[in-house]
């Protein structure tokens, strides 16, 4: 009997390991009603850039705080000035973080470094 | 007394002992119990890494997102549209999507749900509508919201002006006419002016092939290239018919080229194509006719044509 005790537990130990490799690693869960502020941080970046396109082209930016508020951010300006950093710093799509200047500009977030990026009016030119 | 044994009787052999399990030497495990410990182990392992402590999800694809924050991506895909006009790339953001329907339907689908509710009491989510209705009016799809939502259009206004028209003093008469004071009297007419552009013809089509294929029957294959013969996506192009007309883009596909797009006709329906406001028409009608492939197959003829830009 007592040979048979060991072999279960001997087994069951095995068991559980196996159980745990296969429902961590192999066959983890995969949820699919996730908020969007879960969205892994490529995705996370990519909205940000769609948003500071679309603000680009109408100019609304409170339309734009109110779309980047499905992220979850406390700081939304400072999360955006974060990303266009992290553009210019990771030397990303030009046009992305002409985007995300102009957005961070218009959220009050404009720094140094995003200067060279940064698109003016001149004088006679449609904004 | 002893008895003495008949000396023709064999010495007795002792009997082989029988077979039996308790006589085998003993295993230093049970197999029976690991496997079933095996079972249970397993069934507890996975019920704790699925329902107990499943791993903590961080690294959320959008096809993984709930409906509500998926129609905001969908938002988000179409103003960035807007601004950039970037098919390819509102292409493969809707395929991270993983739609199991026609992703630009999809986005007339959202707009339909979302010009249902209240996201169009802001003037920022009526913004958001409009910019999805252009992205998939655009593709010749359609939605509820379409007659939900005015689109805003810049097509050119009409304008319209009154202007007075001076009438001509009458000529002299012999009777001589009373003096009149009012001798040009104002009538207004109606004068309109519409703005035109000259008709534009960056493009022109440099050639129309046939081919027969029985697995791309009835297929207009309409390729736009540049000077060098390089695909230009997102070029526009148009199909007209009897009953009406479609029109599409090049680089929705990406794994044929930047320049292809296609079109399926019906058969015996005669097609023309264009590039709408870049091209003239085709000539000759291409009509989807039956034909007979290489392997004797029947199929619908198909065609391949070509724009490249004039000069």
């Amino acid at each position: 009997m007592r040979r048979f005790f060991v072999s279960l537990f001997a087994g069951f130990i095995v068991g559980v390991g196996l159980g745990l490799y296969l429902g961590w690693i192999q066959f983890p869960v995969q949820f699919v009603n996730s908020p969007a502020a879960d969205l892994a941080e490529n995705f996370r970046d990519d909205y940000t850039v769609m948003i500071a396109a679309g603000y680009q082209a109408d100019g609304d930016v409170i339309g734009a705080i109110e779309r980047l508020r499905i992220l979850n951010e406390e700081d939304i300006p400072e999360y955006v000035q974060d990303v266009t950093v992290r553009y210019i710093t990771n030397s990303r799509d030009v046009d992305d973080i002409r985007n995300l200047v102009a957005l961070s500009e218009a959220l009050g977030k404009l720094l140094p470094i995003m200067e060279p990026y940064r698109q003016v009016t001149l004088p006679g030119q449609q904004p | 007394m002893t008895i003495a044994r008949p000396p023709t009787l064999p010495e007795e052999i002792p009997a082989a002992p029988r077979p039996s399990k308790y006589m085998r030497p003993r295993r230093y495990f049970s197999w029976p119990a690991v496997v079933i410990g095996l079972i249970m182990g397993l069934a507890g392992g996975l019920f704790y890494a699925w329902n107990v402590n499943p791993i903590s999800e961080v690294d959320t694809a959008p096809w993984q997102l709930r409906q509500e924050d998926k129609n905001h991506y969908v938002v988000a895909i179409a103003l960035s549209f807007a601004h950039d006009g970037d098919l390819n790339r509102v292409q493969e953001r809707l395929l991270q999507l993983r739609l199991n329907t026609d992703p630009i339907q999809y986005v007339a689908d959202v707009a339909c749900d979302l010009a249902s509710g209240g996201y169009v009491d802001s003037s920022s989510g009526l913004s958001a509508i409009r910019s999805m209705m252009v992205f998939y009016q655009l593709q010749g799809r359609s939605g509820c919201a379409d007659t939900l939502i005015e689109l805003d259009t810049d097509e050119p206004e009409t304008q319209v002006l009154v202007l007075p028209t001076p009438t001509l003093a009458p000529p002299a008469s012999k009777t001589p006419t009373p003096i009149r004071n009012d001798r040009a009297t104002a009538t207004p007419s109606t004068l309109v002016i519409v703005p035109t552009s000259p008709p534009q013809r960056d493009f022109v089509l440099v050639s129309v092939n046939t081919f027969c294929d029985s697995e791309l029957t009835g297929i207009i294959e309409a390729y736009v290239q540049d000077f060098n013969g390089d695909g230009i996506p997102g070029q526009p192009v148009r199909v007209r018919w009897d009953e009406g007309d479609d029109t599409f883009f090049t680089g929705l596909k990406p794994e044929r080229g930047p320049a292809y797009a296609d079109f399926e006709m019906e058969e015996g329906k005669g097609y023309t194509v264009e590039m709408p406001g870049l091209s003239d028409p085709t000539t000759q009608p291409l009509v989807a006719v039956p034909c007979t492939t290489d392997d004797g197959e029947q199929a619908l003829t198909s065609y391949r044509v070509v724009f490249r830009p004039v000069n």
